[in-house]
């Protein structure tokens, strides 16, 4: 089941290494942010306001100083995918046990593995590729392995963190609608987080949108898109939105 | 979605020519570097016998006739083998100690520096010191050559796999912990092809550290092997003998180097780009 994520009251400070006194400052104070089972959101905002942070709090590769994150049930019960910057796949592996490998978890195991990496893989088109290793593929295809990865467990929760910055635009907009394709695929939607610099791509993949600024970091701006899916990356309804985050921003 | 692929089709009996050419041109590529070199070693060193007229500087027909001699009856495969025995159970016994030592090192602060001057005495201590010590200490057994090669190897061992666990990323770490990766999943899918890749060529090195120990400790302590056999030359002053066995001996490592480690590193490293050259 996808979950509920709420954040309360969250204070994250990165202490030493710092000489400037700014950098000293917590980077969160007192943030709060509740995302509803099932819906996607975008976090926007200047280069190091803390959006990754706030993504490794809540993927648990971080702790904060204060406050909480809550999920509907237990952090360690939760099945939460990452798909990464760079895909950070395990290069001596082959793209089907890039996929497979995680199935082969702590707890319950999901549903059957095999058939689950092969239909992944015809969807993200990569069959063919099923025993490549990940150093012989292009960029576009190491992050469409890392996204299959990611879909492979049937996540609760998904966060992405700039999923396509690193690509070139043409293939960065396949990936869009190829994850939109996945996203709604889902029995049940995962609750998703999304971080990126393209405010379009906010646009076209998010419910929501909070801009985030400032050190302490707050939502200088919060914005909703009621669009229905699934939705076209042409959309001009999609250009409104964007300037309005441009807006918030500037 | 999907990638184009174009596949070029020529008539099958010239592709398959092609192909066995194109397998014998590779061979030749390969191996006459290599005979090059053993020819111009062997023109040079003719040259300098014939030039310096000394039986201090035999002549390849002298040495040829000394390497059959030995050859005779699997003599010298007998010696090597001995030899390769004591070596390799050093050498195992080394890799399984430093497997641990080298992961605690890797992982905690203070087992670093706990074992730090160990590792830095195994690397002043010369390799003669420890079959010394060992030949002393456990006389003509086989515990002598054994734990004096473990000692003379160790520490070079130690190292790679400290520089090896820390080499990997901690992306892929943080990847392990966000997918939530089961222990053994770990272990049987990061960390042990991680350091298998890496290991091969410290493991290179640490072999051929291996054979100048183990040739002291058959010097001192044995009465077989290559190292007690070149012994024997030197002492009756017979210099094609010592030239006949080292060369023996030169020959096996080539073959291990292509039989054992080649391969090995291949396959180590088949994941990796650009590695599918020689
Ligand atoms: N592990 C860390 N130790 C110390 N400081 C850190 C650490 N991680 C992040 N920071 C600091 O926290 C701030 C926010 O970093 P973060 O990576 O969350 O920014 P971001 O919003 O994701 O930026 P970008 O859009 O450039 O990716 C930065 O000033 C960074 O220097
Ligand atoms: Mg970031």
């Amino acid at each position: 089941m996808s979950s509920d994520i709420t954040v309360s009251d969250l204070k994250k400070t990165f202490a030493g290494g710092a000489r400037r006194a700014r950098s000293n400052a917590p980077l969160f104070d007192g943030l709060s942010l509740s995302i509803t089972a099932g819906e996607l959101v975008a976090l926007v905002g200047p280069s190091g306001c803390g959006k990754s942070t706030m993504l490794n709090l809540v993927a648990g590769l971080d702790r904060p100083d204060r406050g909480e994150i809550r999920f509907d049930h237990g952090q360690a019960d939760i099945d939460l995918s990452v798909v990464f910057q760079q895909p950070r796949l395990l290069d001596w592996l082959t793209v089907e046990d890039n996929i497979r490998v995680v199935f082969e978890r702590d707890g319950k195991k999901k549903g059957n593995a095999a058939h689950i990496t092969h239909d992944l893989l015809a969807r993200v088109g990569l069959t063919e590729h099923a025993h490549t290793y990940p150093q012989f593929l292009s960029g576009g295809q190491r992050q469409r392995v890392a996204i299959a990865r990611a879909f492979a467990i049937s996540p609760d929760i998904l966060l992405l963190d700039e999923p396509f910055s690193a690509l070139d635009e043409l293939t960065a907009r396949r990936l869009r609608l190829l994850l939109q394709d996945l996203w709604l695929g889902e029995g049940h939607r995962p609750t998703g987080i999304l971080v990126t610099h393209n405010m379009l791509e906010a646009a076209f993949l998010a419910d929501r949108i909070y801009v985030l600024s400032g050190r302490p970091a707050t939502f200088s701006s919060i914005i909703d898109v009621d669009l229905p899916r699934p939705r076209s990356l042409d959309d001009p309804v999609l250009f409104d939105v964007h300037r309005r985050i441009m807006q918030a921003l500037t | 979605m999907t990638d184009a692929a174009v596949t070029v089709t020529a008539p099958a009996p010239a592709l398959a020519r092609l192909k066995t050419g194109l397998r014998w041109r590779a061979l030749a590529a390969a191996s006459l570097p290599q005979i090059a070199f053993f020819v111009f070693l062997a023109l040079s060193w003719e040259g300098m016998a014939r030039w310096l007229h000394s039986p201090l500087v035999p002549d390849i027909a002298t040495i040829a006739r000394e390497f059959l001699l030995i050859c005779k009856n699997g003599f010298v495969l007998q010696e090597i083998g001995a030899t390769f025995v004591r070596m390799s159970l050093g050498f195992l016994v080394a890799l399984v100690v430093a497997f641990p030592i080298g992961i605690a090192s890797a992982l905690s602060r203070t087992a670093a520096r706990f074992f730090e001057p160990g590792i830095i005495l195994g690397l002043t201590v010369p390799g003669l010191v420890w079959a010394l010590l060992c030949v002393i200490w456990f006389g003509v057994s086989l515990a002598s050559p054994v734990i004096s090669v473990a000692l003379g190897v160790l520490p070079s061992l130690v190292i790679s796999v400290q520089h090896g666990v820390n080499s990997l990323s901690v992306e892929v770490i943080e990847m392990s912990r966000v997918f939530r990766l089961h222990r053994t999943a770990v272990l049987r899918r990061i960390w042990v092809p991680w350091l298998y890749a890496f290991m091969i060529s410290g493991c290179r090195v640490g072999f051929s550290l291996a054979w100048k120990v183990i040739v002291l400790v058959e010097i001192f302590g044995m009465s077989n092997g290559v190292g007690y056999q070149l012994n024997a030359q030197f002492s009756t002053q017979n210099v094609e003998g010592v030239i006949a066995w080292t060369l023996a001996f030169w020959l096996t490592m080539i073959l291990i180097e292509r039989g054992v480690f080649r391969p090995l590193e291949k396959h180590a490293n088949r994941w990796k780009k650009g590695s599918s050259h020689e």
